[in-house]
């Protein structure tokens, strides 16, 4: 098959799950973004008491909030939250998380099992490591100073 | 010592060893455009430069105004660094205070990789996922930035080809 029939066939379940950072209201952004930090995760998602998805906080509203208000950072997360989010099943096409994505213009889809509990995210990177899998001789490393032609010709 | 006369190559003495060659095969649409396009025909543009000399604070104020995940760090049109939401996370967001007057060049990424506008989409793709930056800046053939492709770029690149 394809990788277009793969993408459209292949199960959510088969990406790399990244571990889904949850935190409850009245976590403070600033313990958010160490937590954040410590596992070089661009988001974290707000649970509620049963742990249903309330809303998330990423790298982009970190931004955003360090330019308007830097003094916010001690503040209740869920003040901050963004309340788009998008949820797929581990059963669900691949090309549902690119759709949800493309169509909310989102980094990361929280992936759920089928009782609906939060199993991990995915999203940009999880597609990306998934297409390159097909394409694994296409990786040159090259420096910066790298350039595709000699500035002298070679020898005599 | 007379010298052999060379023998005029005839008809049917070269055997091409290519020649029940077929090449890959593309299963699809998408695996082909992957292969075969060129990065400088996706959408690559429009992009921000910042100088190594700008602040942080300046830059932090030109990302949140653009929307943007990323503004690569440009002199005299050559590409010195880049630097993301990711910098933002790792290097600044703790101690702003103390970072917002300094140049961005002290906590960019310096020395990006990056691919030619004449490389494959599965080239800049294979780079994202290998390197693990997110973004990759595109560079001419004279070294000069062209663009830049971001994974948002390259999810709408690949919506493209389920809508049909």
């Amino acid at each position: 098959m394809g990788l277009r029939q793969d993408i459209l066939s292949d199960p959510v379940s088969v990406l790399e799950l990244r571990q889904l950072i949850a935190v409850k209201p009245g976590t403070t952004v600033r313990s958010a973004i160490k937590l954040m930090h410590q596992h070089r995760l661009g988001c974290v998602v707000v649970v509620d008491d049963n742990n249903q998805p309330m809303g998330k906080f990423s790298e982009r509203l970190l931004i955003k909030l360090l330019v308007t208000d830097p003094g916010a950072l001690d503040q209740d997360i869920s003040e901050h939250m963004a309340s788009t989010w998008a949820i797929v099943k581990q059963s669900d096409p691949i090309a549902k998380v690119i759709e949800c994505m493309e169509a909310d213009k989102l980094r990361f889809v929280v992936v759920v099992d089928e009782h609906g509990h939060p199993v991990g995210i995915t999203g940009q990177k999880g597609v990306m490591e998934y297409i390159a899998e097909h394409f694994p001789r296409q990786v040159k490393v090259q420096e910066t100073e790298a350039k595709l032609y000699m500035d002298q010709r070679e020898g005599a | 010592m007379a010298r052999r006369k060379r023998r005029a190559p005839q008809e049917g003495d070269f055997q091409d060893p290519l020649k029940n060659y077929d090449g890959p095969q593309r299963v699809d649409d998408l695996e082909r455009s992957l292969i075969e396009a060129k990065v400088g025909d996706m959408k690559i543009q429009p992009f921000a430069t910042v100088t190594p000399q700008t602040s942080v604070q300046r830059t932090l104020e030109e990302m949140a105004k653009l929307n943007i995940a990323c503004v690569l760090v440009v002199e005299d049109d050559r590409l010195l660094g880049i630097f993301s939401e990711r910098d933002v996370l790792m290097k600044v967001a703790d101690q702003l205070e103390q970072l917002k007057d300094r140049p961005v060049s002290e906590v960019m990424t310096p020395k990006p990789v990056y691919v030619h506008r004449t490389d494959s989409p599965a080239k800049a793709v294979n780079l994202m996922a290998v390197s693990g930056f997110r973004h990759v800046p595109i560079v001419n053939v004279d070294d000069k930035v062209v663009g830049v492709l971001g994974p948002r770029r390259v999810t709408a690149y690949l919506r493209n080809h389920f809508k049909n």
